[in-house]
């Protein structure tokens, strides 16, 4: 009852003070954002965080926040009008969207579209207001044993979900990530790691300017690598036979609305996977799984559910664990740290309304994202007319300046440029960037975690592995490395085939 | 890329790689044991970092047998094939982006002043990859969009920053 209370003063306080006006235009730069290619929702929550880094902290993360919600909803536009996702979260969306589109369905597509992005919105948020106040207690329990194993469970899963065909991709990104947080000053000793006599390095690699560079420069490189983009001539039909055509399909809303929220929950997994395992789960259960990717109402939905419930679910292990469940969601704990935030396990101890207000800056994101995309839904195609010789130049100019506000220093301009080269790289040789910006952000947690977990065992490994949730922990990580082994997915199968066909007998 | 492309960029990359987490495995060894200070043996600095290099050097080896499994050694790297490669839109509208970010992220932009160094930087940008778009310099009206396009946004990001955010921008 008090996080209601909570919830519901802090939608009024929003509502009734300039913030309504914040809530407007920054979703509606969100969408902007998410709609044009090369922009992703990671790159603008990063740019506005350097943007907003001198406002109060609420009006700042409500800002994020809309920012956020609105890039993921975006990205659906692009998906749907021109076949290329806006956002990788959207690219599921344009399996069945760009057909429609194509079939001169292209407005109610999108408010297919929209209806479901607030749908997964909706249900993302409801959880995320159950789930972070019973997961921040439960995560009180976590010592140096626990928190080590979560920082190597993060990474594996990010990596894993994220490079599906080649894992060990993903978690070579992952360690790679994990190494670049150990450079510079370690957080016991002092000791200067890797630095070789540079203040610069030796003050550590910063999140931000490293995610501008692997998000945005990178983006720009292999956007100007694709050939260009037809500008879209599309006549968009009615959007409310699309609202009607996706009420039909309620249960698959709420399906892919759950889904999308457990893919969010998982570090570092996100809305790129919400969106292809609701998906995938609708294609399963439907009646009609031929239309799948020919144009099917429920594809669409249930990929838009997906991505937009995971935003909320991302946010569950930000505020309650401090570990990000997205690479977007990794810059907001960011601005958090630096607008004095702590999420963390303490969060509902120290500043329990604060989850509250998290909630009611997701419910009024999602609101404004659904009016905002269902009344302009004309005069935002028009913002993909926009070439990308004159975008992304203006892109790159931000990102510079992006990454030199943050601390006014010209080394975190550096720091851009390589990550940008170098993640353009990694990308190009099929490394996600996800698990490697996870790294980033989980090193520190690893390396204190792992140093003071040996102190407190005095160097005995079994205390590691003994403890009840470091055992789940180790053993989902384990389970999920094996299973991805082809010797031992063949060797379940030829079990499995045995055990039916003995049964059959 | 195609699989075979894939397997020999594999083939490269899991070299770069395994000699790079062997180099951290060292540069960790290297790392102060403060011993004089009587600090716990399992704190040390390098303990993190060196088993970090350590999986990312195995890694990097399994990558590199299956690349050699998949037969990603054979590389036979000829002057032409270079060439042709080289002159592919695709790399040439890379390099011309690399090359243009570059010089203003390294050269124009910590030592000439931003409002001068922005709109340049946009304007040559547009001009050089329009130019490989439409096979020529772009036409006199694109030519004059492009600079209104470019001194607008930099006194726009200029204003927004030095006024509203008060970031001291550098080149003076």
């Amino acid at each position: 009852m008090d996080g209601l209370i909570s919830f519901a003063n802090s939608v009024g306080a929003i509502l009734t003070s300039w913030s309504a006006l914040d809530v407007v235009w920054a979703t509606l730069l969100g969408i902007i954002v998410g709609m044009l290619p090369g922009l992703t929702a990671t790159l603008g929550v990063a740019l506005l965080t350097t943007l907003t880094f001198k406002m109060e902290a609420d009006q700042a993360i409500l800002i994020l926040i809309c920012m956020y919600v609105g890039a993921i909803y975006g990205g659906s536009r692009s998906a749907i009008l021109l076949n290329i996702p806006g956002t990788p979260a959207n690219a599921a969306t344009a399996l069945d969207g760009f057909p429609l589109a194509r079939a001169g369905k292209a407005g109610s597509a999108m408010a297919v579209a929209t209806t479901g992005s607030v749908f997964g919105g909706m249900i993302g948020m409801v959880a995320l207001a159950v789930i972070a106040p019973v997961l921040a207690e439960f995560a009180l329990s976590f010592g140096a044993f626990e928190f080590f194993w979560l920082a190597v469970f993060g990474v594996l899963i990010s990596g894993q979900l994220t490079s599906l065909d080649d894992p060990i991709k993903g978690w070579i990104a992952g360690f790679l990530g994990l190494f670049v947080a150990t450079i510079g000053q370690e957080g016991i000793y002092a000791v200067p790691r890797f630095s070789y006599g540079s203040t610069d390095l030796a003050g550590g690699i910063g999140l931000l300017p490293a995610m501008v560079g692997a998000f945005g420069l990178a983006e720009i490189l292999t956007v100007m690598r694709q050939e260009a983009f037809e500008a879209v001539r599309s006549k968009a039909d009615s959007v409310w036979a699309g609202i009607r055509e996706a009420y039909k399909y309620k249960f698959t809303a709420i399906r892919s609305g759950l889904i999308g929220t457990l893919m969010g929950l998982i570090p570092g997994v996100g809305e790129d996977m919400g969106s292809w395992a609701s998906y995938a789960a609708a294609r399963q259960s439907s009646k009609n799984k031929d239309e799948f990717g020919k144009g099917s109402v429920e594809g669409l939905l249930a990929a838009e559910s997906g991505n937009n419930a995971a935003v909320p679910g991302a946010l569950i292990p930000v505020l309650t664990l401090a570990v990000p469940g997205s690479a977007p969601a990794a810059v907001l704990l960011a601005a958090m740290v630096i607008h004095g935030i702590r999420p963390g396990p303490l969060i509902m101890i120290e500043s329990p309304g604060f989850v509250y207000s998290v909630v009611a800056m997701v419910f009024l994101a999602t609101i404004a994202m659904g009016v905002l995309g269902l009344l302009l839904t004309r005069p935002l195609v028009l913002v993909l007319k926009v070439t990308r010789e004159r975008l992304m130049p203006i892109i790159f100019v931000l990102c510079t300046v992006g990454a030199f506000a943050i601390a006014s220093r010209t080394f975190d301009v550096w720091v851009m440029l390589f990550f940008g080269i170098f993640g353009f790289i990694l990308r190009e040789l099929k490394y996600p960037m996800a698990p490697l910006i996870l790294g980033i952000v989980l090193g520190d947690i690893l390396d204190k975690s792992l140093r003071r977990g040996l102190v407190l065992s005095d160097g005995d490994l079994v205390q590691f592995f003994n403890r009840p949730i470091s055992m789940v922990l180790w053993i989902s990580a384990l389970l999920f490395i094996l299973l991805t082994m082809p010797s031992v997915r063949r060797l379940l199968n030829r079990i499995f085939k045995r055990s039916t066909k003995g049964e059959a007998k | 890329m195609s699989q075979s492309s894939m397997n020999k960029a594999d083939f490269i990359s899991s070299i770069v790689l395994t000699v790079f987490g062997i180099g951290v495995v060292v540069e960790s060894l290297r790392l102060p044991r403060l011993e004089n200070l009587n600090v716990n043996s399992y704190t040390v600095p390098g303990i993190v970092p060196g088993f970090l290099g350590l999986f990312l050097a195995l890694a990097g080896l399994a990558i590199l047998i299956r690349s050699i499994k998949r037969g990603g050694w054979r590389i036979r790297p000829s002057i032409e094939g270079s060439l042709r490669w080289l002159g592919t839109s695709m790399v040439m509208r890379t390099a011309v982006t690399i090359v243009i970010t570059m010089v203003y992220a390294i050269l124009l932009f910590p030592n000439v002043p931003f409002w001068i160094a922005t709109p340049i930087f946009i304007f040559a940008f547009v001009v050089a990859t329009e130019s490989m778009k439409y096979g020529g310099l772009p036409d006199r009206k694109k030519l004059l969009t492009a600079l209104v396009l470019a001194i607008i946004s930099g006194i726009l990001i200029n204003y927004v920053f030095q006024d509203l955010f008060f970031v001291r921008l550098p080149g003076g």
